[in-house]
Parts: structure tokens; sequence; C-alpha cells
């Protein structure tokens, strides 16, 4: 019996709401940033050199043209961090005037200011592009190694939110990073600037700051509640919607259309009056933060006003000081807004790492023995006892062995465990080692991949993938070309229907296939596990109703597929059954009979019995179809 | 554009709000635009105040005094902007949402009264993009792209009055490279709009890769393709992420272009200004104050780009909306007045129905009548114009011409509740909600009772099904709760038909995914049951056929065969055929079971 550890999936349901830090997730996010890290260096050192010049811009109005060309009343104690020197240096050497002088240098500041502002969002979004490009590649081919065993348990969609969404989360988490970077520095420079120029001013205007900082806080934490009471609403919303979409006949057939339109209209405005709220919130927050702060203008006028009356500060530092003031408020905006961000980012961070630290895998041995280029194509099963969950055991003790080069038919009724058995044989579960043999050799001993490019596989339903029907054959193998491609579909008679699609072996496939008929879809399954021509071949025989014709044409297939390969068939049809050279009947998880046709004849048992009822394969369907 | 003005009746609507949001938006602005003003005066009166201490005609305390006003004047208008601003938003999405909470209801009754030809030309995801993304679109042509365009219209108005009347030389000088930066905005917008719309297909594409991939993940990995299939995913991931860099490079350059041709101005009111102010022309504080109104107009040059494209949006947006809201329901209910208690009694008088898109006919020319009470069995290839003829019973289709009579009464002279009452029909595909399994069985009425509903789950075959279940009959369905075999949904399925106990039942095919056994143990339940019902049923097996009174063989839309069983065996047409092919096939699972057993 394998050891099969109970895991619990049901996590991959598990609604996350998240806390606003986790600084072990945030640790695990820059590990993917870290190889970009020359890069990210070198766009934070652009915004400091673009901040820098940013803030001068003012200070050239200021202090160079209004304090020191029109006022003309330069005062040097106050700080120009030599804009000044350089205007005058500037005027020196070309010998334009002073007001001309100003102007280039508040062109070329300009000029460069944005050029380095541009290159920093642009490599700050590089890095953050292919950090999150690496964990999408991560996370996808995580996911890709993950068992049939977690499949089993886990919807897809639950899966693949995590590869798109929440990794888009994360982009915006980093992308939000970098604003902030690009707020504070100039937030940061231009207080260094302010309280050089006048102390008791700037911590006037710094009143602002935690005032801005609470009122920021506390509508984020009022907002937090209505916007998931929103988002509730709005989810449920569109569920209903779907719902009754998709059962639209039946709610029109049992006249519930009244009552389902009062349900989504109660929905409905439950969420109108949680829109209310938000828009009231929203609406006074963002005029608040929009408007309040030219109320600094007023205290710069009254106290930076009394300070130039008594000449402690010039003119041009009172203008200076109106001009920072937007700046003054922006980060608390911004920190704001990442504040929502981060609660969001945190919560996909948690499923991202979730599925990425779920390890669940087939075992592959530490040393795997290397299988010659060509098997001979024997199997053996040795007391093999296997199940999904830890003592609920679907095969019991099963034992035998197929020759190179046999074709046998596995029979049973349903949940007998047929299925079961071929999928161990393709390594899609873990079971218990020496149990299964592969020309002698334990598949446990063998790696998983290696299994699986010796046996084909070909199961009931045929998954097409959006490509061609090339494509859809060849599954992008470069080792199978064009031509073998084509003549593998040949050989399986696939090739006349092919021949009559409008654009041959380049048609495209959607993915549910609707283009194509269970019958062709069946023969492309053939083309393509003959297109890979694995040593040994396991099919789980259609039970799906196709007309005679094509019937035939799948049959003679077979007989190509089938020569010279060892095979195991899952059968539902008489003459499958017939053709094999071995069939086992298997039934409860255990090997009930197993021999030729003619022995199990004489052995009078369950597939005398079968025989005896005169069974014929086609379904009673079939016959008017 | 067209499709915009259906909008407008929201603002008809709620006029009131709308115009006082306008006033407000106009108040808040021209508030705005006094504030550098004052801040002007403040800068003017502390360089006159400056000049006056050095000469030393006032004391320090009478010309800090001629600051209080400007500062007091400043505080107020920000209090009476942020008040009108605050309102005025307010109100603009306030109009916002409640239209988009109007138009989801509208959309979702209107949805109710579809037929299925508009499904097949909708599918749901389309139709659930449009609730969704559409009515989003016109919530913020509403509460978004009307408020920013009179508010951008405004503000370059009250900006240029005011700075105007400070000086129409300067203004006019500034005036001269904004139809430049104007044209670069728009030119820009365009390309972001078109490179964010390349972004969200790539984010589609992703999305719609790993899906598919993770659909088929059991053929990837038995087919060892685990490693070209990354591979080909990393080629996604990385256009994905190269179109976003696009998109980022692009926005970016715009920032940066921006403010660089921003910059003329400012250079036109250091340059200029400074001249003027040599001259005499303009103060200190107006040069200032320059700086504050070109900011004031050129936010509008700015964004007056991007707000064409959201209108674009929006436009098309509205109209997909309106396409379906204006979609006229294929079936009309206008009953008559007067229509009698269907006994069960039912003409079918040359029914003919073609599908739109097809050539051939459905059904062509049909007549046949049942008496209360007799249960019909409908047999025929697929695609003989079984499903289509009852779904006519129904009114789930209109016939092209011909007409089904209940007593004489034309069905359509029912009103259509009341119809689909008396005729119920279960459907082929057992679709069942994500409700409980009684909720789902007393679908038609939720306040049926406990007792009534384990009853029909009884005729139903569903009794083993339900005392297998955690919560019994309150057992949740579906994707949270437990899922059900193709047989336990049908027999669900059948339950809730049989539940409303109507004079006519209809059952189309519902027994494909039920063991014969079951089946036959059903029907018999169901004579029982419905000893006066009239009951009509498509199946493909004879032995269920055989039980009806009368067999109705349909071959491409038309009757070939009728008559009982006997009858037809005797005939030695298609079902005396039919008969004998299936006498002795029997299903090898099946067999194998009782083999086995």
């Amino acid at each position: 019996m394998a050891v099969v550890r109970k895991l619990d999936h049901s996590i991959f349901d598990a609604h996350i709401e998240g806390q606003a830090m986790n600084v072990e997730y945030l640790k695990r996010i820059f590990a993917w940033v870290a190889p970009h890290k020359a890069i990210a260096s070198l766009s934070i050192g652009l915004v400091l050199v673009a901040s820098t010049l940013a803030i001068l811009l003012p200070v050239v109005i200021t202090r160079v043209v209004i304090d020191g060309v029109i006022l003309n009343q330069p005062d040097a104690l106050l700080p120009d961090f030599g804009t000044n020197e350089l205007t005058a240096w500037i005027a020196g050497v070309t010998g334009w005037s002073a007001l001309v002088s100003a102007c280039v240098i508040y062109a070329v500041f300009t000029l460069f200011c944005h050029i380095f502002y541009h290159a920093h969002r642009v490599t700050f979004a590089r890095t953050v592009l292919c950090a999150l490009r690496d964990m999408r590649h991560d996370l996808f081919a995580h996911m890709e190694h993950r068992p049939a065993s977690f499949y089993d348990r886990v919807a897809v969609g639950r899966v693949m939110t995590r590869i798109t969404n929440d990794v888009q989360a994360m982009f915006e988490l980093l992308m939000g990073m970098g604003m902030l970077i690009g707020e504070f520095v100039p937030f940061f420079l231009g207080l260094a600037i302010m309280l050089a120029i006048d102390v008791e001013l700037t911590l006037y205007l710094m009143i602002a700051i935690p005032v801005f900082g609470l009122i920021t806080y506390f509508f984020r934490q009022a907002t937090r509640r209505v916007y998931r009471l929103i988002r509730n609403t709005v989810s449920r919303l569109n569920q209903n919607l779907q719902e009754n979409l998709a059962g639209m006949q039946v709610v029109q057939l049992s006249n519930r259309e009244k009552r389902n339109l009062q349900t989504y209209r109660e929905i409905n405005s439950d969420n109108l009056k949680h829109e209310q709220q938000a828009i009231a919130l929203e609406s006074s927050y963002g005029a608040f933060m929009d408007n309040m702060v030219n109320v600094a203008l007023a205290v710069i006028i009254w106290i930076g006003g009394g300070s130039a009356l008594q000449a402690e500060i010039s003119l041009g530092s009172v203008i200076l000081f109106s001009q920072f003031v937007d700046m003054f408020i922006r980060p608390i905006r911004v920190l704001g807004q990442q504040y929502n961000i981060l609660f969001r980012a945190m919560a996909s961070a948690e499923r991202i790492f979730q599925a990425l630290d779920w390890h669940e895998q087939i075992k592959d041995p530490e040393h795997p023995i290397r299988l010659p280029a060509r098997l001979k194509g024997a199997i053996e099963f040795r007391h093999l006892t296997f199940g999904y969950d830890p003592g609920e055991p679907v095969l019991h003790d099963v034992s035998f062995t197929i020759n190179p080069g046999e074709n046998l038919a596995v029979v049973g009724p349903t949940g007998s465990g047929k299925s079961t058995l071929i999928r161990l044989l393709g390594r899609f579960y873990n079971f218990d080692d020496g149990t299964i043999f592969l020309d002698g050799v334990d598949i446990n001993q063998l790696t998983a991949a290696d299994v699986r490019s010796r046996i084909g596989v070909v199961m009931q339903d045929f998954h097409i993938f959006s490509g061609t029907i090339l494509d859809n054959i060849s599954l992008g193998n470069p080792a199978i070309s064009r031509e073998q491609a084509i003549e593998a579909a040949k050989s399986v008679n696939a090739d006349s229907f092919i021949e009559g699609l409008p654009q041959g072996y380049n048609t495209v496939l959607v993915e549910r296939g609707q283009n194509l008929s269970q019958g062709q879809r069946q023969l492309l399954a053939f083309a393509r596990v003959l297109a890979a021509d694995p040593e040994i071949l396991i099919l789980d025989e259609a039970t799906a109703s196709i007309d005679t014709e094509t019937e035939q044409v799948i049959q003679q297939a077979l007989k190509t597929l089938l020569k010279d390969r060892t095979s195991i068939l899952i059968a539902h049809r008489l003459q499958t059954i017939q053709e094999a050279d071995r069939i086992l009947v298997l039934k409860h998880g255990q090997v009930k009979e197993l021999g030729s046709h003619d022995q199990l004849m004489a052995l009078r048992g369950i597939y005398y019995t079968l025989n005896q009822l005169q069974f014929q394969e086609v379904s009673l369907k079939e016959d008017i179809t | 554009m067209g499709s915009l003005l259906r909008l407008s009746i929201y603002l008809k609507r709620y006029a009131w709000s709308f115009w006082l949001a306008v006033a407000g938006m106009l108040i808040s602005r021209i508030f705005e635009g006094f504030i550098p003003l004052f801040v002007k005066n403040g800068i003017d009166n502390i360089a006159a105040g400056q000049t006056a201490l050095t000469s030393g005609s006032i004391d320090y305390q009478s010309a800090l005094n001629t600051l209080a006003a400007p500062a007091i004047s400043i505080v107020i208008c920000v209090l009476i902007q942020m008040g009108t601003t605050i309102a005025y938003r307010i109100a603009m999405r306030r109009i916002g949402v409640i239209a988009s909470y109007d138009l989801r209801n509208r959309l979702y009754q209107h949805l109710q009264l579809q037929g299925p030809i508009f499904f097949s030309r909708h599918s749901i995801g389309d139709l659930m993009a449009r609730a969704i993304n559409d009515i989003n679109l016109c919530r913020e042509i509403l509460a978004g792209a009307i408020r920013m365009t009179l508010i951008l219209a405004m503000t370059a108005l009250v900006g240029l009055t005011f700075m105007f009347t400070l000086s129409v030389n300067l203004t006019l000088a500034i005036l001269l490279p904004m139809p430049l930066i104007g044209a670069v905005a728009w030119y820009f917008s365009k390309k972001i709009y078109a490179a964010s719309y390349l972004v969200q297909e790539g984010f589609s594409t992703l999305s719609t890769f790993v899906q598919e991939n993770l659909n088929g993940i059991r053929t990837v990995q038995s087919m060892a393709q685990e490693e070209r299939e990354i591979e080909r995913f990393d080629q996604v991931n990385q256009e994905f992420a190269d179109r976003n860099l696009d998109l980022f490079n692009m926005t970016s350059f715009l920032s940066a272009i921006m403010p660089i041709l921003a910059a003329s101005g400012t250079l036109i009111i250091i340059g200029y200004g400074s001249v003027l102010l040599e001259r005499g022309e303009i103060t200190v504080g107006t040069f200032a104050a320059f700086f504050s109104y070109l900011a004031l107009v050129l936010w509008p040059v700015r964004e007056a780009g991007s707000l064409v494209t959201q209108w674009q949006r929006g436009a098309s947006g509205t109209a997909r909306l309106f396409e379906i809201l204006d979609y006229e329901p294929e079936i009309q209910d206008q009953p008559s007045l007067d229509f009698p208690e269907p006994s069960g009694r039912i003409q079918v008088q040359n029914l003919t129905y073609r599908y739109e898109d097809k050539e051939k006919y459905a059904l062509e020319d049909v007549s046949f009548e049942v008496s209360p009470g007799e249960t019909i069995a409908l047999l025929g290839r697929v695609g003989s114009g079984k499903s289509t003829l009852l779904r006519l019973f129904v009114r789930l289709l209109e016939p092209t011409s011909g007409q089904i009579y209940l007593d004489g009464h034309p069905i359509n002279g029912f009103p259509l509740a009341r119809l689909r009452e008396r005729v119920c029909m279960v459907l082929q595909d057992p679709f069942l909600f994500a409700d409980s399994l009684s909720d789902n069985i007393a679908y038609d009425d939720p306040n049926r009772d406990h007792q009534e509903i384990l009853e029909i789950a009884h005729a139903a075959a569903l009794e083993e099904t339900i005392e297998g279940f955690p919560e019994g009959l309150n057992t949740v369905l579906g994707e949270r709760g437990v899922t059900l075999s193709g047989g336990q949904k049908q027999r669900a399925a059948l339950a809730r038909g049989l539940i409303r106990r109507s004079p006519i039942l209809i059952l189309d095919d519902c027994f494909s995914a039920v063991d014969t056994e079951t089946e036959e143990k059903i029907l018999s339940g169901l004579k029982k049951v419905r000893s006066q019902a009239t009951t009509l049923l498509v199946s493909h097996r004879v032995s269920t056929a055989r039980h009806a009174d009368r067999i109705i063989v349909l071959e491409e839309g038309r009757i070939i065969e009728m008559g009982s069983h006997t009858d037809l065996l005797a005939a030695g047409g298609f079902y005396a055929n039919l008969e004998a092919s299936q006498r002795n096939r029997l299903d090898l699972v099946s067999r194998l079971d009782e083999a086995a057993s």
C-alpha cells in the first residue's frame, strides 16, 4: 500500500482577506527582483537626480528671477543652491542678460529633469515586468508539474487566477512602491529647502502632515469595509446573472422570472446602497485633499509675509513656499492609495506562495535508471495494491505479466479499477516500489518523464489544444517533422477527413473542438500517439456513440496502432476484445480471469457468461442515429 | 455616438441633481480661480509693505494687517470650493450609480424575455461582458466623462477670464504654445489607448493559454510535454511583458514631454513677464499668479485627448448594451381574454418550423391529436425534429406556420405563465442550480412543503440519492456542494417537472443517463401519479416507447409512422426495424455488471 498523505486541498478554495503587511512575503517577492538589482539601483539613482532638478526649478524662478533679476535684492544668506552663481557664470561666459541666462537654466533643468524621470520610470517598469515575468514562469512551471492527484481535487480556475490575476496584483504593488519613491524623494528635498529658508513657517505647514495623514488613515479604514461590501455584492450579482443565463430555459419554463428578478433587484439595491456610501466617502475625502491644501497659501501669506516684512526672508522665498504647497500632501495621498493595494497584494501573495509551496508530486528517484533506446515492451504487475485515499484500496494484490508485443484487453464493470490500472502505469500517482516493472525494471526507479515517453496513452477524451491540426498531432515536438505527422495521420486513416477541411493540416482547432466529430477526434488521438511512436500503448476505448462507417475506420486504425506494440486496451467493443491476444477480467480491483478467448470460454466464468449473453457492442442510441 | 443620447434619460430623470451639480461646478471653478488672485494680492501687499517699511512711512503691524484680507479670503475661497466640490461630485456620481443600478435591472428583466434563438446568438460570456463592462462604461460616462468635460471647459474658461483681466498681453503670449501641447496630448492618448488595448488582449491570451493548458494537463503530462508547454507559456508571458513595457514607455514619454512643452509657457511668463514687469504693466503678484493660472489652463489642454477616448469607449459600450436592450423578444405574451382550463386535449395542425439560418425545415406540416390522459412517445433520428416539436408546445419557439390548440384554443392565446404552468416540460439537459436539492425540486414555488417534495423525489427514484447525502434534501449541489451523476441530475430535473402536477407533461429524452431498470420503475410510477394527465415523451429506447398509448416516428421533420406498439410492429417500418435491432442488444457495461454479480 502506497503511503498517501492526506492533503487538504480545500485551501485553494479558501477566501483570503489578507493582512496589511507581511514582511516574509515581501522578502520572498523581492527574491524575483534581486536578479535585476543593477537596473533597479540605476532606476533609483535616476529618480534622485530627477527629483533634485525638479526641486531646483521653482528655486530658479523665485530666487534667481524674482529675487535676483526682478527685485534685484539677492539675499546671500538664503540658500539658492548655487543657482544665482550659475546664472552669473552663464551670463559672464555668454554675455547674455541675467534674465536670459535664468531662462536657459530653467529650460535645461526642465529638459533633463524629465528625461531622467522618464528613464527612471522606464527602467523601473522594466525591472518590475521582468521580475513578474519570472515569477509567472516559476509559478506556471511549478503548477505544470503538479500530479494528477492534485488536479483531481483542485479546480483549474483556482489555479489559473493565481497565475494571472494574483501576479497582476504584485505588479500593482511593485509599481506602487516605485511611485512612492518618486513622491518621497522630492518631498524630503523640498522639506530640506524649506527648513533652510524659514524654520518657523515650515513647522507651521508641517502641521498639515499629521492632520492629512490621520484623515487619510480613517478614510481608508472606512472605505475598506465599504469596498469589500461592494465587491461582494458585485460578485453576487454576477453569479446570479450567470446562473440565471445558464439555466434560462428552466427559469422560463418554471415561471420563475419574477421571483428571480426580485432576488436580483434585492442584491442590486444592496449594491447601490454601498456604492452610495462609497461615493459620499470618496467625494468628501477627494475634495478635502484637493482643496484644503490651499489653506496653506493663506498661512504662507500671513506668516511668511510677516517674515518677509521683517526682511527675514525675501519675497521670492514666499513665492517659493507657495509653489511647494502641492508637493506637501502628495505623498500622503499616494500612501493612502497604496494602502488598499497593499491589502489586495498581500492576499494575492498568500495565494501565490500557497501554490508555490504546494509540494505534492510524483516521487522521482534520486538516481534514476536510464532505459535503453528501444524497449522490448514487457510489463509486469507484482502484488500491486493501491488506493487514492489511505485505507480505501481500489486495486488489491494485482499480479500479471504482458509479453513484448502482446495485446491485452481489460474488461470489467464500472469501478472495477480499470482506469486506475492504466493511470498507475503512466506514473500519474505514487505507489509502492517493486510493484510495476517495465522490461524487468521497477518503474519507480525511472523518471516519470522517461516512463511517459515510452508509454503512449489514448484517453477517452481527446484534449485539443488551440492550434492547427498539425500542432495537435505533433504537439510541437521538434523530433516529429511535418511529414512524419502527416504519415501518422495517413496510417490511421485520418488523412481523408483532414484533407477535406478548408485548410487541411493547417486548419486551426479551438479548445473544445466543436468543429470535429467524436470519431474524428478519436482518429486524431490515434495519429497523435502514433506520431510519438511509444513502445507501449494504453488505450481507453471511447464509449461514445460513433456511426458505423467511422467505427469501421477506427477499428482499422486501431489495428495499425497495435501492430508490433505491447498494448493494454480498456475495451468497450466486442470486436476489440475478440482481436486481443489475451483478456483480463477485473472486478472489485482484483484479477478474476486472465487468458485467451478460448481459455476463458473453457473456464466458464464471468467472461463466458458475458459471451453467452450475446452482447453486442453497439449501444442503443446509435441504432437510430 | 447616437447611442450616448440614450443615456440622457438619466440626466432628465435626475434633472434637478444634474443642474445643481453644474451650478456647483461653476461656483467651485470660479472660487478656484480667485485663489491665485488673492495670493497675488498678498504678494503685492508684501512687496508694497517692504517698500513702505524701508521708507519708514508705515509700521510693521499695519503692514502685516494688509495681509489679513487676502489670507482670510483664501480660506473662504477654499471652504466654498471644497463644499461645492463635494456636493457636485456626489450628485454626478449618484446619477452614475443609480443609472447602472437601473440598467442592470432592465437588462436582467429583458434577458428573461428572450428565447433560444437569442441565446444561440449571444453566448453567456458575451452577455456577462455586456452586463459587467458595458454597464460600467455607461456609468463612467454619466459619473465621469460628463463631469470631466464640464469641469475642464469651465476651468479653462475661468482661468482665461482671470488671466485676461490681469494681463491681456501675457495671456495671449501664453496661449501660443497651447495648440501644440493639445495636439501632442491628443496624439499620444490615442496611441496609449491602442497600447492599453493590446495589454488587455495580451492578458486574456495569457489567461486563455493557462486555462487551456490546465484543462489538458493530463494529456500534457502523459505525453511528457511539460517542458515544451512551459516554453510556449514563456512566449506568451514575454509577449505580455513586452506589451506592458510598450504601454509604459508611451505613458512615461507622455508624462515627460508634457511638462517639457508646458515649460515653454513658464519661460514665456519668465521672459515676457519680466519685460512687462519692468515696463510696469504688471506687478510681482501678477507675475507669480500667472504660474498658478498657467497650471489651471494646461490641465484641460492635457486631458482633452484622454477624455475623447473615454467618450468613444463609452459610446461603443452604450451601443453594445442598447443593442441587447432593443432586441425584440421572439416570444410575445399577448393573451386573449378568454381561455379555458386545459384538460389535456391537444390538436397539432399543419405545424411547420424553420430555423432562421437553415434552409431545410425542422418540422414540416405536422398534424396529430392527443386525447386527455394519453401517453405519446416520439421517436426519430437526431435532427428529425423531436426537440423542436416539443419546444413549440411551451412556446420556447414560435411556429413558422400552423398552430397548436389546447382544448380548441390556440396556445398563444394563453398567458405565457399560465401555459407553461399547465404544460410542463422537462428538458434534455438537466440543468440544476447551485442551491439545495429541495430548492431545485421546488424551483417553481419555494413555499412547497417538505412532505410533497419528498413524495415527488420518491416518484423520480431519488430516495437512495437523498439518503446518501450528508444533509438529505437540504444538501447543496454544484461546485461548492456535492456533484451529482448524470442520471441523478436527470432524475432531479424530472422531479422538478413532476412536482407541478400539470395536466400536460413533456419529457425531452430525459432518461438517457438513467439505466433501463430505473427508467421503467419511474415510468410505471408515473402512470399511477398522473393517471389523468397527458404525457409526451421523446426516447431512443423501444423498451420505453412500447409503454406509450401511441408512438409517433419523425423523419426529417415529418411524421412517417404513427400508432400503437403492436400496430407499428405489424406495419414493418422504421419502428419495427428498430425494435428488431434493439431486442437483443444490451449495453456491454451493464451486462458485465450483471454477469459479474
